[in-house]
């Protein structure tokens, strides 16, 4: 199964992340906040090429996409960690290319992306400012619009990494 | 032909002779009708030459507009000089004008990056005008981009003045399109209108610049009134910036 980080095509695919985020005009957002490009992409890579890949490719994703960004707020141990909790489902439950359960995955990874996030930036500020309007209004529309972009994203690139690997396979 | 037989009856042809005047009739009639339609557009027809022009109005708006630049160049002088005299401004800033080539304003982080960097002489902490006033800082900087914090970013704050009322204040993002403006004392006696302009005491930024108008003011928040500003420039849509750099030109002549 994990041949994908094999394929150098494959693993420079990683780079349309922070291109995405950079673009200007920004593509897909809902009311000014774009998709978390970094869940969409680490979702079905993690989920074709196992846990140890993931976290990896988590952790160079989240190098990348700090480089990007003002001021010391670290993405890393969250995609790490969603790299190989992501890795290890298909090990043990039913499959899982159901548009439903991809959704559902990329929700709760942005969840705990931008959880991470919020925490770093605002943890000096106390819980009053934590909660603001604007803090959960960034939250939740980048919840919504990744949970809603992935089953179609995620489905197209696992099914073409899926197809990859079995055939590297057999 | 009819007209011709109903002319030969003796007492009806003075009637059928007077026919161009009953067509005046009708027409007046018309007219009358239409209150007037034709009659006021035959009149501003005719009197067209000899309307009020726009000419006047021109000229005395080109005066006006004169005036009021010479004397904003008369004011910068005089306030350049005395502001020299205080020794609070050594070098007058250069200005790098810069495309914005990447625009975050609704992320986590708001930021801009613009296509000029190190060797067009920005600086980390260098200022970032737009048309409408400040927008934020360079927070860092390669030698062909610069990263810019804008002033809606969380981790942005930036000493500003209500010049109404000269009161001090402390302007912090706090992620939404609106930071937010926490005076220094309990009563800073603002309404929602005043223009809040960068402060006269500020290092970080250079003094004077326009930055926003006081949108909603909260008397009851503790420790001291908060005010919420809307910025002047509109930072999603714009596409030059102006970086103010620090050594001016002639600074960086000698």
């Amino acid at each position: 199964m994990a041949s994908l980080h094999r394929r150098p095509l494959f693993v420079v695919s990683a780079l349309a992340v922070p291109l995405l985020t950079l673009a200007a005009p920004g593509l897909l957002r809902i009311g000014g906040v774009p998709p978390s490009w970094a869940v969409l992409w680490l979702l079905p890579w993690a989920l074709a090429d196992g846990p140890l890949s993931g976290a990896l490719a988590g952790l160079a994703l989240g190098l990348l996409l700090d480089s990007l960004h003002l001021g010391g707020a670290t993405q890393m141990p969250a995609l790490a960690l969603l790299g190989w909790w992501w890795g290890r489902l298909p090990r043990r439950g039913p499959p899982i290319e159901r548009s439903f359960s991809l959704g559902l995955l990329a929700m709760l990874g942005s969840t705990l992306l931008g959880l991470s996030v919020l925490l770093q930036r605002q943890a000096g500020a106390g819980w009053a400012v934590l909660l603001t309007a604007a803090n959960l209004y960034t939250l939740l529309a980048q919840v919504l619009v990744t949970a809603l972009l992935a089953p179609m994203i995620c489905s197209l690139l696992l099914l073409l990494w899926r197809r990859h690997s079995a055939s590297a396979r057999g | 032909m009819p007209f011709g037989r109903l002319s030969r009856v003796p007492w009806l042809r003075p009637v059928v002779g007077a026919w161009p005047w009953a067509l005046v009739a009708a027409v007046l009639v018309a007219v009358r009708l239409s209150k007037g339609a034709l009659l006021s557009d035959a009149y501003a027809l005719l009197s067209r030459p000899f309307w009020p022009g726009s000419a006047q109005k021109e000229w005395l708006q080109a005066a006006q507009q004169l005036d009021q630049q010479t004397r904003l160049g008369q004011l910068e002088l005089d306030n350049r000089r005395l502001r020299r005299l205080l020794d609070l401004q050594r070098a007058s800033p250069g200005k790098v004008t810069a495309p914005v080539i990447s625009r975050e304003p609704g992320d986590w982080w708001h930021q801009l990056v613009l296509g000029a960097g190190g060797l067009q002489g920005i600086r980390a902490g260098d200022s970032v005008i737009a048309p409408g006033g400040l927008i934020g800082r360079v927070a860092s900087v390669t030698p062909s981009t610069a990263r810019v914090a804008l002033l809606t970013d969380s981790a942005s704050k930036v000493g500003v003045w209500v010049g109404r009322t000269q009161r001090h204040g402390l302007l912090t993002g706090v992620g939404s399109s609106r930071p937010v403006l926490r005076f220094l004392e309990k009563d800073p006696q603002v309404r929602p209108g005043d223009v809040v302009v960068t402060s006269p005491a500020s290092t970080l930024v250079p003094p004077g610049l326009s930055v926003g108008v006081i949108q909603s003011v909260d008397d009851k928040a503790v420790p001291a009134t908060l005010a919420v500003v809307q910025l002047s420039a509109p930072v999603a849509s714009v596409d030059w910036v102006q970086v103010l750099t620090r050594q001016g030109p002639a600074a960086a002549g000698s």
